[in-house]
């Protein structure tokens, strides 16, 4: 009973060691299967986060290229913008030197760059290639002349001017070119910097250095586009300069020479008006002396004439009046002469007061009758029948139109036909028109009847005495009262005379 | 009184007359004759001093603060070179400030210590409510003396500040401190009384790929990153021959993909730019690096920059939302931010402006490096050391 109780009890132990065994075999196995699958999981989120880093990477190198597309192209816009800007200042400009000045410290910094210089090539005295400072931005002058110094090297010079075209501190280069690279930085305190050539139609002109001195500004290959295309600009713009300043300095030559001309001419005007003044008063001097044994002359013909000398034979008496006709003519052209002279010099005064034109062009018609019917001559007389008064001194006038009506008589055939004719015209003047059916005035000699002395000279007129003064008196009493006077005539064809005298207000 | 500001910019090229002109400008501006403060930041292109000297000019013997910056931020826009100056005046709202010279000799975290309790002393017993810091941007590790601040305000007291900035050739900047301008140092300024405060920070970059751990590293320098060299980080994402990530060009990249430092309950990473990397493959970096921190690469994009902007804008402008009307506003930009957004960073200054509101005047500088809490959702949150960020201040009155 106790073996089997105790086989019992072994059994029932083994029995249950072995399912405890089991058991724990198994939550053993399930625990390993957990973890297996833990870490399988682990794994795959390792990987997962892995993953995400590496599309991490890309996000940011994707990141970064386009942060760089974008700022080269917003530096590329600003920049056009800024070049615009600039353009426009200095093509509003036409002076070399202010074109530069034009280049202000902010729109470089626009541009952005820290610093900039520019300068022109220019000849020094010993004949070598020198540099003059045209503009600075963010230097200080002794700044300037030393960077202007240690590029003004016969070596950096030629190396730039060799190499004529945009170069910047990124540019790949060697031997000269690149210790003329070297001296930029240095020398104008640049740790990048691009230079471009200003050219104009001669040829190298200069040019211009732009960058920056902090290590932070990086440049890009649009930064030497936009410093090249403003280099462009300033060329073409220092050539219109250069084109402006030779057309105004032509242009200045060309008015000083004016100038002068002016200056000659005025003063031979001046020399004529002197001697014109002279003449007349010479003439008025001999009219004055010659018009004293005239009248002597004169005097002692009529009393010749008269008989009461003694009894002169008939071929005598002939002699002595033709002797008084003469100097009564001389007179006439001596009182002419005196007339023209003192009007001419001013020194006679009209004596302006309203006068009838209609009574005095009767006054004078009759005056002449006789003439006019000594050659058939008809004389009519158109005037309206109310004509306003005019302002005039009446003594002259009445010379005019005895001048006027005297030569129509004059120069006309027998028979032929004088019209006085007036109207008031818009302007506030009346109009005279004296006309003949005479000779007329040959076409050529139409300008010069109102001269002193001029005489048409044809077949018809020789034989008709004159003074040549008698027009040009005319004129210059018309012309003293304001007015004008013309002739429209045709040989053979008549004349027609006309004046314009102004109306009394 | 209530708070009375005026600002003034000048652009002559004349230092001295440059001062003068940015001064007089903004004392046009302010109807008091008592003026408790001027914020004053300027480029480098200028001789600083004889600009102070005209700023002394103007205002006699009003206390002046300020930094320089790569460039410089007012309401009517950008200026790589100007000058501007802020006059506050106000009976209510106290002004202390304080200056530590010397930086590079001293224990950093000792010097910010003296520097927070010289400007607590200066206060005097009014209630204090954010000190501003203007420090050199080339201290290696203004870390540790935020850290110093931080031990004598209290952890969680709101600082911010800039790192003052030079023409990008990183090699001197400068900080103002009456007519001093001073470099290698640092300048406090402590607001207090009944001045309410707000504090905007954000920069809008977004982690990329896996994280990954700092297994070495010394104050701004990582030696190694998951056992590699730390510029194999770089290498591997940008490829290994890639010129842009050689030692000199590195600044280019890393200004816009830079290292973000994971931090537990904070919602945006804290960003260290590498400025360059030694030859064995550590990293330099503007800020320091807690060894066994969770590193990422970040990226930004125009997009998100912009819509960080106007986050740190909004916050400022809650303050008005609690009856607390925004009385004027200091940003401090990081540099790099001008560079991602390039033509479109006067956008991001419309954007602030807008936010703000166009009457409320500011002023700021982009800077090398932004002090503030790294997260403006959390008020009380602590102020870290950050790149590529933009910090606003916006300062009301108590009603």
């Amino acid at each position: 009973m106790m073996n089997i109780n105790t086989d019992f009890i072994f059994n029932l132990l083994g029995l249950s060691a072995f399912i405890a065994a089991f058991s724990l075999g198994f939550v053993l196995m399930l625990k390993m299967e957990e973890i297996k699958r833990l870490k399988l999981v682990l794994d795959k989120l390792k990987k997962s986060f892995d993953e995400l880093d590496d599309q991490a990477k890309l996000i940011v190198k994707t990141d970064l290229e386009l942060n760089k597309t974008q700022e080269e192209l917003d530096k590329k816009i600003s920049g056009l913008y800024t070049l615009q800007r600039l353009s426009r200042a200095i093509s509003t400009t036409l002076d070399e030197n202010q074109l530069f000045e034009r280049i202000e410290e902010s729109l470089i910094i626009e541009l952005g760059f820290e610093k900039a210089l520019a300068f022109s090539f220019e000849k020094t005295e010993n004949g070598a290639l020198g540099l003059v400072t045209k503009m600075q931005a963010g230097y200080s002058a002794e700044e300037v002349e030393k960077a202007r110094t240690s590029l003004e090297k016969e070596d950096i010079l030629s190396a730039i001017l060799k190499k004529n075209a945009p170069f910047s501190s990124l540019t790949a280069a060697s031997g000269k070119l690149k210790h003329a690279m070297e001296t930029i930085k240095s020398a104008c305190l640049l740790n990048s910097f691009i230079s471009s050539p200003v050219s104009s139609k001669d040829g190298p002109y200069g040019l211009i250095i732009m960058g920056n001195e902090s290590a932070l500004s990086v440049l890009t290959e649009g930064d030497e586009e936009i410093v090249s295309i403003l280099a462009t600009q300033l060329g073409q713009s220092i050539e219109n300069a250069k084109l402006f300043e030779q057309t105004f300095r032509s242009h200045q030559e060309l008015e000083r020479r004016v100038t002068e001309r002016t200056k000659e001419l005025t003063a031979a005007l001046e020399e004529i008006k002197q001697t014109s003044k002279r003449k007349s008063e010479f003439v008025s001097a001999v009219s004055h002396e010659l018009r004293t044994p005239l009248t002597s002359i004169k005097g002692y013909a009529s009393i010749l004439a008269t008989g009461k000398l003694g009894e002169i034979p008939p071929a005598v008496k002939e002699r002595i009046e033709k002797i008084h006709l003469h100097s009564n003519e001389l007179t006439n052209l001596i009182n002419n002469m005196l007339d023209i002279s003192r009007i001419e010099s001013g020194r006679v005064e009209m004596k302006l007061l309203p006068q009838s034109l209609t009574e005095i062009t009767a006054k004078i018609v009759d005056l002449l009758t006789p003439q006019m019917k000594e050659k058939q001559i008809q004389c009519t007389t158109r005037l309206p029948k109310v004509l306003k008064t005019a302002l005039i001194d009446t003594t002259q006038i009445e010379r005019v139109f005895i001048n006027l009506i005297s030569n129509a008589i004059k120069y006309s055939p027998e028979g032929a036909k004088i019209t006085v004719s007036a109207e008031e015209t818009a302007d506030n003047f009346i109009r005279v028109d004296v006309a003949d059916t005479g000779y007329g005035i040959p076409q050529a000699d139409l300008g010069k009847i109102f001269q002193e002395f001029y005489r048409v000279d044809t077949a018809i007129t020789k034989g008709i005495k004159g003074t040549g003064l008698g027009l040009s008196l005319v004129k210059y009493i018309i012309e003293a009262h304001k007015g004008t006077i013309w002739v429209n005539s045709k040989e053979n064809s008549g004349s027609t005379f006309s004046f314009t005298l102004p109306i009394a207000a | 009184m209530a708070i009375l500001v005026g600002i003034g910019l000048s652009k002559n090229r004349d230092s001295y007359l440059a001062g003068k002109e940015a001064a007089h400008s903004a004392k046009q501006k302010i109807d008091s004759k008592n003026i408790s403060l001027a914020f004053v930041f300027a480029t480098t292109h200028f001789k600083l001093e004889q600009l102070l000297a005209g700023i002394k000019e103007v205002l006699g013997n009003t206390p002046v603060v300020g930094s320089s910056g790569v460039g410089i931020i007012t309401p009517s826009g950008i200026d790589s070179t100007a000058a501007t100056v802020m006059l506050i005046s106000s009976t209510k709202v106290k002004f202390a400030i304080a200056k530590e010279t010397d930086l590079d000799k001293k224990d950093l975290r000792i010097a910010g210590q003296k520097l927070a309790k010289a400007a607590l002393q200066n206060l005097g017993a009014a209630q204090r409510e954010v000190f501003i810091l203007f420090l050199d941007g080339l201290i290696k590790n203004g870390s540790s003396l935020i850290s110093g601040i931080k031990e004598t305000l209290g952890i969680s007291f709101p600082l911010i500040g800039g790192s003052s900035g030079d023409d990008l050739k990183f090699t001197k900047t400068y900080q103002f401190f009456r007519d001093e301008c001073l470099t290698n140092s640092a300048v406090a300024t402590l607001i207090g009384g009944d001045a309410t405060v707000r504090i905007g920070i954000r920069h809008g970059w977004k982690p990329l790929g896996k994280p990954r751990t700092v297994t070495s590293s010394a104050g701004n320098i990582i030696k190694t990153i998951d056992d590699k060299p730390a510029l194999s980080l770089y290498e591997e994402y940008f490829g290994k021959n890639n010129p842009d990530i050689r030692s000199g060009k590195l600044m280019h990249i890393s200004v816009r993909y830079p290292l973000g430092i994971y931090l537990e309950g904070e919602e945006e990473y804290l960003l260290r730019n590498a400025l360059w990397s030694d030859k064995d493959g550590s990293l330099i970096c503007q800020g320091d690096v807690p060894q066994g921190a969770t590193l990422k690469l970040m990226m930004g994009t125009k997009e998100s920059a912009l819509k960080a902007a106007a986050l740190a804008a909004e916050t400022i402008k809650e303050m008005s939302k609690k009856h607390q009307p925004l009385k004027f506003a200091l940003i401090f930009d990081s540099f790099s931010r001008n560079r991602l957004l390039g033509r479109n960073a006067q956008d991001e200054i419309e954007l602030v402006k807008n936010i703000l509101g166009n009457d409320i005047p500011f002023i700021g500088f982009y800077s090398y490096g932004e002090q503030a809490p790294l997260s403006s959702l959390d008020y009380r949150g602590q102020a870290h050391f950050h790149n590529e960020s933009i910090a606003i201040l916006g300062v009301g009155e108590q009603q």
